[in-house]
């Protein structure tokens, strides 16, 4: 991932974003938009997680904390305050980055996985609890409703860009846009000299430290980058969606499907959180009549993916290229 | 808050506490020989107070031969979940945080096969024992009694196992170092899957005795396993005794806690008591530093 990309890679990536940037033009059927741009909203955080779990070795389970802490952030000001979610987002965001900071600093002290595991979890917890009981101002479980949408705006030329549950095309572009650069954001992050020390980190810590990586400043870089990111795409969520609960924006399942999208797609690989995402989203809209089996299928799949493909889908390309590579000297 | 109420509430913290103490332990067992994550631990509380819940209610089993039934159940569930996806997991590259997602995995699929088999009605059990003893104007029911003395003879059945047994031999020399384990003929693999069987053991120990108080339903592993996790925090990963030290300690702050605020707060007092430790001793309060 740290070779300059090639001409046929540019050309890949440049065919998935106009694909992508046509879809709407095409068709604009509501419930095919609905599932992309979740799967797009998905798609950032599973990035995000990814960066830090896949890239930096950071094995975290309480990144829907930064989700719901963006998410509530954002709705809460704009509804209390009545600034534009334009702005919250962002403030929003700070407010994610802020969190992932705070939980960043004790695990930097702690080498051991599974306490890393453990305290992300735990402080997830903490944050949909307190969400969940602070009933006057998030109304707890009842679900905090009348979020504002985005504020329209007009392009000359094209008109007045109105954000509605009835029309979903802002949306796409919008999330489009925000995934495009999470993705350039987590992309030049790795191809730059921080990206090498941190995968460096992550495959001989003691050593990266001993060649003057500083453990510190890193770890706490990639994790406030990260919830800066799953922040933005949690307060995405608030104003599309329109409602939050405590369950659905801090809940562990959220935690889960991220997980198995990235695990299905291919930790520590770029385009795989990406895959796996648009993957496990579409499957579940299609497998709609699944509903009551949907997290059994999803327990399954991270069973099943982690036992036998344990690098995911992204790494099944290059392994069936390099596989067919090596085969055709020796049969020659 | 009389004097009283008080000193009622921390005999409840030392009871709950008690089986925070067996969850905990089971968590620590495992990590502490394979050095597995197991988060699948609630589920196999929560398989265990189904077992004890079939048995008694369903079947009219009497309590004193469905627990060990129950219990037996969940040993041989463990073991072979064991067998089928962490054995072929620990000799592999990268094994710590793939046996993390597949206990993860296996987490999420029993709960909802558990849903799907059982339906999502709570369930309970009717207390094992009736009355309520009365001391110096402290009243505790005796089936809080029988949680405790129950958690004392299964903590010191284990303590007998791990000490004075060639199976605990086994599982402590495995723990300490497999090469050399294997070189005197341990079959390490078959040692794993015992302990992890004995781990959800533990679990079903602590299901079987909590199902008449706390309601059964599949959703009841994760805060179990929660708890388990705080335990294992405070007491030091891998820590069989910082686990039995871990779970009185975090019962009785919980009481104390929830005395003060009020039982909303009682996970965020839990899980801000697991934070502290970590920041301020990340081995545990009673596991050595590295």
């Amino acid at each position: 991932m740290f070779q300059p990309l090639k001409p046929w890679q540019w050309a890949l990536v440049s065919a998935a974003v106009v694909v992508a940037a046509l879809i709407p033009a095409v068709t604009q059927n509501t419930y095919l938009l609905h599932v992309l741009i979740l799967s797009m909203i998905f798609g950032i955080f599973a990035l995000a997680w990814n960066l830090v779990t896949g890239f930096a070795g950071l094995k975290t389970f309480g990144h829907h904390a930064f989700f719901g802490i963006g998410a509530y952030v954002s709705a809460l000001i704009s509804i209390n305050a009545g600034l534009s979610p334009w702005l919250t987002i962002w403030i929003a965001a700070i407010a994610a980055t802020i969190a992932g900071i705070f939980v960043g600093v004790p695990i930097l002290r702690i080498k051991s996985m599974p306490h890393v595991a453990i305290v992300t979890l735990g402080f997830a917890e903490i944050v949909r609890i307190v969400i969940s009981n602070l009933q006057s101002i998030t109304r707890g479980e009842l679900g905090l409703w009348g979020i504002p949408p985005f504020t329209g705006f007009s392009i000359p030329g094209i008109g007045q860009v109105v954000f509605s549950p009835a029309d979903k095309v802002p949306y796409y572009y919008l999330i489009l846009i925000l995934l495009a650069l999470s993705t350039a954001v987590v992309a030049l992050l790795m191809r730059s000299k921080t990206g090498l020390s941190i995968v460096a980190m992550r495959d001989a810590e003691d050593a990266a430290e001993s060649l003057g990586v500083n453990l510190t400043w890193q770890k706490l870089l990639v994790f406030g980058v990260s919830a800066f990111l799953v922040g933005v795409a949690g307060a995405f969520y608030g104003h599309y969606i329109g409602i939050l609960t405590p369950t659905a924006a801090v809940g562990v399942d959220l935690m889960i499907l991220i997980i198995a999208m990235v695990l299905v797609g291919g930790l520590g690989t770029l385009s795989g959180p990406l895959i796996g995402a648009l993957i496990l989203t579409a499957a579940v809209e299609l497998l709609r009549d699944l509903e009551d089996y949907r997290l059994l299928v999803y327990g399954a799949i991270i069973i099943v993916v982690t036992m036998f493909l344990p690098r995911g889908l992204a790494s099944l390309g290059p392994m069936i290229v390099k596989r067919l590579r090596t085969r055709s000297p020796e049969n020659s | 808050m009389t004097f009283s109420i008080f000193l009622e509430q921390i005999i409840n913290g030392i009871v709950i506490g008690s089986m925070y103490a067996l969850i905990g332990s089971g968590i620590a067992l495992i990590y502490g020989t394979m050095r597995v994550l197991n988060l699948a631990h609630g589920e196999f509380y929560m398989l265990g107070g189904y077992f004890v819940f079939f048995l008694i209610v369903t079947y009219g089993v009497p309590a004193y031969l469905a627990i060990p039934v129950a219990v037996l159940l969940t040993f041989l569930l463990g073991a072979i979940i064991q067998r089928l996806t962490i054995f072929y997991l620990l000799s592999r590259e990268g094994w710590a945080f793939s046996t993390i997602a597949v206990t993860l995995g296996l987490s999420i699929f029993l709960q909802n096969a558990a849903l799907l088999l059982f339906g999502e009605q709570f369930q309970s059990v009717p207390y094992y024992l009736e009355g309520v003893i009365e001391f110096a104007g402290i009243r505790l029911p005796v089936q809080r009694l029988l949680i405790f003395v129950v958690a004392l003879i299964t903590i010191g059945a284990m303590t007998f196992v791990l000490k004075k047994t060639r199976l605990g031999w086994a599982i402590r020399a495995t723990s300490q170092d497999l090469d050399a384990s294997a070189v005197v003929g341990i079959p390490a693999q078959r040692i794993y899957m015992i302990t992890f069987g004995l781990a959800a053991a533990l679990g079903a120990v602590a299901a079987a005795m909590l199902a008449p108080i706390y309601a059964i339903n599949p959703w009841s592993g994760l805060p179990i396993l929660l708890k388990g996790f705080v335990v294992v925090i405070l007491g030091g990963l891998g820590s069989f005794p910082g686990a039995i030290a871990g779970g009185l300690i975090l019962g009785v702050v919980e009481a104390i806690g929830v005395q003060l605020t009020s039982s909303e707060w009682r996970d965020v007092i839990a899980f801000t008591l697991m934070i502290l430790v970590v920041w301020i001793r990340p081995w545990g309060l009673f596991g050595q530093k590295p």
